[in-house]
């Protein structure tokens, strides 16, 4: 994200058009953007930097729900580095977030591509494509949790008519099969999300460019990867920015799918955080959980920015 | 509802209990200070009794001054509800809430020490003692029970039959038996089910077996985590032989608590371990069912004593009102409504009159409730009912993968952990 | 390149493809609405049945028919909340969107990087301190403060956008708009704001999905059972005594969460579409 911000900023600082024009009528039109942007600010500072800021006091203190809260200093931290349930949480979560951005990404360059052709039937597929983002991710889960169920779910009984699971089969006592039939619905639910940013990405691109390609006699794949996907790093690099953030944040679909289970092995990192804050009422552990978290995240983005930068510079 | 309240009333006109018209302000058990409460509360109940508590609470304003608004919150988040509500000093005047949670509330002074009233009240000692232990906290009543309900074992009639089995089981190798000889009926039929992936679902049907053989999950204080005795090994080892046997079906293995009774009532099952809440369902089916007294390893019997306990919040505005609500929730009159409405009264005196005589399920239930038995423990949602607590965790990875002694020492350490972290 | 993937494939490849995916996008749909009119017969059937065979409105008249629950008002609750939240959030982020992008002020960067910020930040955790700060405002057991706490969790998307679609704007446009006399804010209003109305509808519309589907947030921060929005109590009509699952109900509860989205997106999907490609990438 902050790769667009740079360069959009450097873009706009060279052409200055406005050199000539009085400062006072620059000074006004700052000003007005200081006055449209304050209500945005107070908003975020009250409701968000307030409640964040409170959060890292918490977190240095042992704060039950109810009762008084006591400073303990780091303690929360240092536990949380040695709590082999947090530790198996972020294990899961990252094992997740490995699974299911190259599968969200492929799939929804592949769906891109199919629609690029902007004619009425790609952008009526387009449309179907798209439609389940607009669904809650609460409901979604919902109603893939009941087309999955052993006996009584349309999604089980006709795996188990084409023969891929077993007449007994409980698709959510297995630790794989249960993850799968989330990413089965994270995808269904997110893809044409995906499939539109990329798509976007992807009619940035000139014509000519991958035409001179062909002319020199690249093929498919070669223009796909030395000329396409290259291009489309500032693309690829938000998409994937946001795909990894959203999974690392994962919560709703486990909880409601598949509780945690089979044996607590699809425990998410924020699944776990909200069972210390609100199932054993640990607050200030539970703060420090998401404080880690959050640094987690900040270093993974980053280093995702960073990769997707220097080879920009190749 | 109309239904309902028509059926209420008949059953109130035949006991007499209803005084023609009902007058605002005469509630018998209101003695004490002088004027008659008034005003407005609040009650909150969980969403499991949303069926009669909207009821309920029409009753009381209609022959009250005090005038109760109603919230329903959903079970799963009923605690995490309260807890917030409380610390902010939100929380409603008056809590219905699962009694296993009260000492938790009363520890931490959520839940108002009611004692004087409890103590004016002329069927104190009617109450059932497992209600009671619950909301006793340095030995002062910080509330009073409310619905009942108590652990039995279900049996379909007609698979016993077709198996030959004459009798209800007794002890452990009988149910397994029994279990192993309904499996073997075929065309689906499974011997015996439970829900493997539910916490609050086991505590109330599992520890049963281990009481009734002599053993504790927890010491009597709630500060000693026992999940390593033998007794626990046992039991474990009781629904683990079953499941090598083939008597439990693959949906046991994932069940959050929303299988057994689709399954009981689809014929197929031949045992499984539910509550009073489970009989209309039940009743509502084709399937020709009894009840019996969970057992122990070699006998004797059983029961977990569930359902809710009612108490005034700390802080509120209208205690007297409050106080009002809370005691006409256990009169005569509330139970007995209750007791015809699918919830088992609190009151040995009640459990006897009009609960037991209503058919042999229910005689079972009125059985395990007088002598039902909790754990008492301020953590009892993070060891037993939360869905991935270590008690649940231990019973399914004991049951289905079968490594006892590791899974029981993992839950011990982590339940103890628990307990002392709260201390 | 790949639009040469689509040109080398047989044409009938491509619909053949298109129209198999189709049918796996949209059949959740239809066990959806399927099982939301199975009567309660049809609804235990093994294996399932694809269609209801007596198609009946019970499971939806069971949603209304609940003790103590009024399904209508939580439902007029619902789309109060989400669309004063979503107004609010289309207002605040164009204002700010075009403050950030367009007069660089000294610390647009600083407001606009926080703002991204919390994208990283797990909700759950900042939700308790929430509960405390609205309660310390008088905003407790308040509609009003559980729009603003939405509006807050839906200004940083649609900041992202508004951003975005402001600065895709020629310079020489909103110039030309002042050269001709208009005032900075007319020149907005009636030269940007048309043009920048893609973007508008995308953040407009996230906004509405988000809130409207809410549940957590909801249920911690309002008390009143006449204040709960539609997710809520959803949950609570789902569940029947002592954690049984109605399925029947929660698929009609569902159909009834996803309707309102499904046709608000059908109807403004051409801004939608179009707003996400201008708006999300700059």
């Amino acid at each position: 994200m902050s790769t667009s911000t740079a360069s959009l900023d450097q873009k706009r600082a060279l052409p200055r058009r406005g050199g000539a024009r009085p400062r006072s009528l620059n000074r006004r039109r700052q000003i007005l953007g200081a006055l449209f942007t304050l209500p945005t600010a107070v908003m975020i500072a009250t409701f968000f930097l307030v409640p964040l800021g409170m959060t890292f006091w918490m977190s240095f203190n042992q704060w039950p729900l109810l009762g008084k809260h006591k400073w303990i200093g780091l303690e929360n931290y240092s536990a949380a580095l040695s709590d082999p349930n947090f530790l198996q949480a972020l294990q899961f979560t990252l094992e997740y977030t490995v699974v299911i951005t190259p599968i969200l990404l492929v799939l929804g360059f592949g769906l891109a591509a199919l629609v690029k052709r902007g004619n009425r039937p790609a952008r009526f597929f387009q449309s179907v494509y798209f439609l389940p983002v607009a669904i809650g991710l609460a409901s979604g889960s919902f109603l893939w949790l009941f087309m999955a169920q052993s006996q009584i779910g349309p999604m089980w009984d006709l795996m188990r008519r084409i023969g891929l699971i077993g007449a007994k089969s409980n698709l959510f006592a297995g630790h794989w099969s249960s993850l799968m039939v989330v990413i089965a619905m994270v995808t269904w639910k997110v893809v044409g999300l995906q499939m539109l940013l990329l798509l976007a990405g992807l009619q940035s691109i000139p014509d000519e460019v991958t035409e001179a390609a062909r002319v020199d006699g690249a093929s498919g794949w070669q223009r796909l990867w030395h000329i396409t996907v290259p291009l489309m790093r500032p693309t690829l690099a938000l998409v994937l920015v946001f795909s990894v953030a959203g999974s690392l944040l994962a919560f709703d679909q486990f909880y409601i799918m598949t509780s945690g289970g089979p044996s607590n092995s699809t425990i998410t990192a924020v699944y776990s955080i909200y069972r210390y804050s609100f199932i054993q009422f640990k607050l200030g552990y539970g703060a420090a959980l998401s404080v880690l978290l959050m640094v987690i995240l900040a270093m993974v983005s980053a280093v995702q920015m960073l990769l997707l930068r220097n080879t920009d510079h190749t | 509802m109309i239904p309902r309240s028509i059926r209420f009333v008949a059953a109130a006109a035949a006991l007499g209990l209803l005084a023609a018209g009902c007058s605002s302000n005469n509630n018998g058990t209101t003695a004490s200070s002088g004027g008659t409460p008034s005003g407005t509360i609040t009650v909150w109940a969980r969403d499991a009794e949303k069926d009669f508590m909207g009821n309920l609470v029409k009753q009381y304003n209609s022959s009250h001054q005090v005038q109760a608004t109603l919230t329903v919150i959903p079970s799963a988040n009923y605690v995490q509800k309260l807890g917030t509500a409380a610390a902010a000093g939100n929380g409603p005047d008056v809590s219905s809430l699962d009694l296993v949670f009260a000492p938790y509330f009363a520890s931490t002074g959520v839940l108002e020490d009611i004692s004087d009233v409890y103590n004016t009240l002329p069927y104190k000692d009617q109450f059932v003692p497992g209600h009671v232990a619950q909301s006793t906290w340095d030995s002062k009543i910080y509330a009073l029970p409310f619905t009942g309900d108590a652990s039995v074992l279900f049996y379909n009639k007609d698979l016993f039959t077709k198996a030959g089995i004459t009798t209800p089981p007794t002890t452990w190798a009988e149910i397994r038996a029994d279990a192993k000889k309904i499996t073997a009926l075929g065309s689906g039929t499974y011997g015996f089910t439970f829900a493997g992936a539910c916490g609050g679902c086991n505590v109330f049907e599992f520890t049963p077996y281990i009481w009734a053989s002599g053993g504790q999950v927890l010491s009597k204080d709630g500060k000693t985590a026992m999940l390593d005795s033998q007794q626990v090994t046992d039991a474990l080892q009781f629904y683990r032989d079953m499941y090598n046997d083939g008597s439990i079906p693959s949906a046991a293995e994932t069940d959050s608590g929303n299988q057994q009774i689709p399954l009981f009532t689809s014929g197929k099952i031949g045992m499984t371990a539910l509550g009073a809440f489970a009989i209309p369902s039940f009743a509502s089916s084709k399937v020709n069912y009894a009840a019996t007294p969970l057992p122990g390893q070699n006998g004797g019997t059983a029961s977990f004593a569930g359902g809710d306990v009612i108490g005034v919040i700390n802080g509120t505005k209208n205690r007297a009102g409050a106080v009002d609500f809370v005691k006409w929730a256990t009169d005569t009159q509330a139970q007995t409504w209750l007791a015809k409405n699918g919830s088992a009264p609190i009151r040995k005196d009640l459990l006897d009159s009009v609960y037991a005589t209503q058919g042999q399920s229910f005689e079972m239930v009125a059985k395990g409730l007088e002598e039902g038995q909790v754990p008492f423990s301020v953590v009892e949602n993070a060891i037993f009912n939360d869905n991935n607590g270590p008690w649940v965790k231990m019973i399914h990875d004991s049951v289905f993968t079968g490594n006892i002694k590791a899974a029981q020492a993992t839950a011990q350490s982590a339940a103890q952990k628990l307990i002392d972290q709260a201390s | 390149m790949i639009s040469d993937i689509r040109r080398s494939l047989p044409r009938a490849a491509w619909w053949t493809l298109n129209v198999a995916l189709t049918v796996l996008f949209l059949s959740p749909l239809v066990v959806m609405a399927s099982m939301a009119l199975k009567s309660s017969g049809d609804q235990g059937h093994i294996p399932p049945t694809l269609l209801p065979s007596h198609p009946t409105w019970a499971n939806f008249r069971k949603l209304t028919s609940v003790q103590g629950l009024n399904i209508f008002h939580n439902l007029l609750n619902s789309i109060m909340v989400s669309v004063s939240a979503t107004l609010l959030v289309v207002l605040l982020a164009s204002m700010a969107g075009y403050g950030i992008a367009r007069t660089k002020f000294p610390g647009a960067g600083i407001v606009f990087f926080v703002a991204l910020a919390s994208f990283m930040i797990p909700f759950q955790a900042i939700l308790t301190p929430l509960y405390m700060l609205l309660k310390n405002m008088g905003l407790n057991d308040s509609l009003v403060g559980l729009t603003l706490v939405y509006v807050t969790f839906n200004l940083p998307f649609a900041l992202f956008i508004m951003r975005n679609a402001f600065a895709s704007v020629p310079q020489t446009l909103e110039e030309a708009a002042r050269v001709d006399g208009c005032g900075t804010i007319r020149a907005i209003v009636q030269i940007m704001v048309p043009i920048v109305k893609p973007g508008l509808i995308t953040a407009g519309l996230m906004a509405f999905f988000n809130t409207w589907n809410e549940f957590f947030a909801a249920l911690i921060l309002i008390t009143s059972q006449e204040k709960f929005t539609l997710p809520v109590t959803l949950t609570m009509v789902a569940s029947g005594s002592f954690g049984q699952i109605d399925w029947g109900s929660l698929q009609a509860g569902v159909a009834l969460t996803i309707i309102p989205c499904i046709v608000i997106y059908l109807l403004l999907q051409r801004y939608y579409v179009s707003g996400m490609l201008s708006g999300a990438l700059k």
